[in-house]
């Protein structure tokens, strides 16, 4: 479905993106995770035909985005990171001219419309201008133009950035909705927001990959290491020192009253420090296990990568 | 086609609702209203009193060519003040984005946003034109001269206009564009300026040709040259020529 091969771009001499090189298969939901800067928008906006590359090429549905933008451009719905609304419009007039824009043709023009905006649940609000809508509005406002003409690609950039909590989880169950319907690429510098929608993920820093992986790869990746917090009320220090002596402990520090314990991820050491901490009569009154942060991931990452 | 359509339709339904255009729109009337009447008032006295023995002046060559002078200088500040905002926002706003993943090539773009912006200029010219109707039950005069005059009007609005979208064209800023849309009308203004000043034969009748003060005013003088009419055509042509390539450049960035 699509095909990225060695896709370099410069920003003048700054190069934002090197060599990307994957591809996407019909019906998958893949995420891009990766920091700020890492060239996680500059990858869509080339995708979507937005702006070229410097070097590489792009297949969308056996189209070459050079070759023919617009059979491209009609196969992707796009939402750039600025949701791309127009303040003066109605949300209701926006789609429509959106859909037309699309090409959608003019007897299925009001059908699209409902049906974006039903998806999206935005029919409360269809008559409000747009510039009178919050930023969670306005996002899904730009969801339902990627949506209006029932593209077979999406192309999301952060879809769930700035929404309030309640926002980011309907956002999830919508993606999880249009899964299937359409192969959907999403980015995203948050963890959970690749587990809970993605089937696949790359892992980019710095316009490289770092890592390509099945979410059950990544999720194997992440319990390969163990992180604990404790909160003790006495001997902190002596406990962390008690404790580098377990088997299986790799680390522990002490600030104030917390310790840091780092575990090779075995559940039996876990048992191991807890036992350990109650012996010392340290006063236990907090132990969490805590998976690895999406920055630990990118650290061992780059760790691994330098090494081989 | 459908694709400009769509593009000039957006752009002439928020132009001419906007509060901007209501507000130039009220202006001109305002100021027509009070100039047109003085200047017929005027013709009306001239006429009358003094007992002229050579060709009387007409309608045309008076009151009209006055109007028509003012509409024109007008146009040159109201039409890069209506088009700023054409392109130069949508950057800012990134619904520039929307346009380029749309399905719709550099071309469609350019030539939609010069028409949106060209019928609420027409709006105007319209506005204007009541003018000159109105005073034909109480002076007749002949229609052709003026129809003429109109068609150059048109014809200079349509390259402003063109001029406009392409200042809009190259920068973020609505300030910026409209001081530049601003710039480049008196330059071609000041081509005719040059004209006159400009030293050897040559030299003048190449400015001549280039001047859109020399055509316009054949126009205004009511005669239809098929070369005054390429010519406004075709700068309004180049400059739309000229946004299209800077639309389709900002994907090589
Ligand atoms: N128009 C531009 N001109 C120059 N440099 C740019 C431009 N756009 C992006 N960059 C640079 O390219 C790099 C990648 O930017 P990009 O926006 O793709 O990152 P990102 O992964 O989307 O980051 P974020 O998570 O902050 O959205 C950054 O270092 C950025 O400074
Ligand atoms: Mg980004």
């Amino acid at each position: 479905m699509i095909q990225v091969k060695e896709l370099s771009k410069f920003y003048g001499d700054r190069q934002a993106v090197k060599n990307l090189s994957f591809t996407v298969n019909k019906g998958e939901v893949v995420g891009f995770l990766g920091p700020n800067g890492a060239g996680k928008s500059t990858t869509m906006k080339i995708l979507t035909g937005y702006m070229a590359p410097t070097s590489g090429t792009v297949q969308i549905s056996g189209f070459d985005i050079f070759e023919d933008p617009i059979e491209v451009k009609k196969r992707i719905g796009y939402l750039p990171e600025t949701p791309p609304v127009y303040l003066d419009m109605t949300v209701q007039r926006y789609l429509e001219f959106c859909a037309k824009l699309k090409g959608v043709s003019s007897e299925a023009i009001d059908s699209s419309v409902d049906a974006a905006l039903q998806k999206t649940a935005l029919q409360q609000v269809r008559r409000r201008m747009i510039g009178n809508l919050s930023k969670g509005f306005r996002q899904r406002v730009g969801l339902a133009q990627a949506l209006v003409s029932d593209p077979e690609i999406l192309i999301l950039d952060e879809p769930t950035v700035g929404l309030d909590p309640k926002q980011v989880a309907e956002m999830r169950t919508l993606i999880k909705e249009l899964k299937g319907k359409h192969t959907i690429v999403l980015s995203t510098h948050i963890l959970p927001e690749v587990q809970a929608s993605c089937d696949k993920v790359i892992i980019i820093n710095e316009g490289q990959i770092i890592a390509e992986d099945q979410i059950q790869g990544l999720s194997n990746r992440m319990a390969g290491g163990g992180h604990l917090k404790i909160r003790v009320l006495r001997k902190a220090d002596q406990v962390a020192e008690e404790l580098k002596r377990i088997e299986g402990v790799v680390d522990s520090s002490s600030t104030g009253n917390y310790l840091e314990v780092k575990t090779d991820g075995r559940d039996q050491v876990v048992e191991e420090i807890s036992k350990k901490v109650v012996s010392l009569d340290a006063g236990l009154i907090e132990l969490q296990t805590s998976t690895l942060s999406l920055e630990d991931i990118f650290i061992q990452l780059t760790d691994s990568t330098e090494k081989s | 086609m459908r694709n400009i359509l769509t593009l000039a339709g957006k752009d002439f339904r928020s132009l001419a609702t906007s509060p901007m255009f209501c507000l130039i729109a009220a202006l001109c009337s305002v100021m027509w209203s009070f100039t047109f009447l003085r200047s017929l008032i005027l013709f009306a006295e001239n006429t009358q009193a003094t007992f002229n023995p050579g060709p009387s002046p007409t309608l045309q060559m008076t009151v009209f060519l006055t109007h028509i002078s003012q509409i024109n200088l007008l146009f040159v500040f109201i039409v890069p003040a209506l088009t700023m905002r054409l392109l130069a926002e949508e950057k800012k706003l990134r619904t520039y984005d929307l346009l380029l993943t749309a399905p719709i090539t550099a071309t469609e773009i350019a030539l939609g946003k010069f028409l949106g912006a060209f019928g609420v200029i027409l709006i105007l010219v319209a506005l204007s034109f009541l003018y000159p109707l109105a005073t034909y039950p109480i002076a007749h005069f002949s229609f052709p001269p003026l129809l003429a005059a109109y068609l150059g009007v048109i014809l200079v609005a349509s390259t402003y206009v063109a001029v406009g979208v392409f200042a809009s064209s190259l920068t973020q800023s609505v300030v910026l564009s409209v001081v530049m849309g601003l710039v480049f009308n008196l330059f071609l203004w000041f081509l005719s300026q040059g004209a006159e000043s400009a030293t050897g034969l040559y030299m003048t009748s190449v400015l001549e040709q280039i001047s859109i003060g020399d055509h316009f005013m054949a126009f205004i003088r009511g005669s239809i040259r098929l070369k005054s009419i390429m010519f406004l055509l075709s700068c309004t042509g180049l400059f739309v020529f000229l946004t299209q390539r800077v639309v389709e450049s900002s994907r090589w960035r």
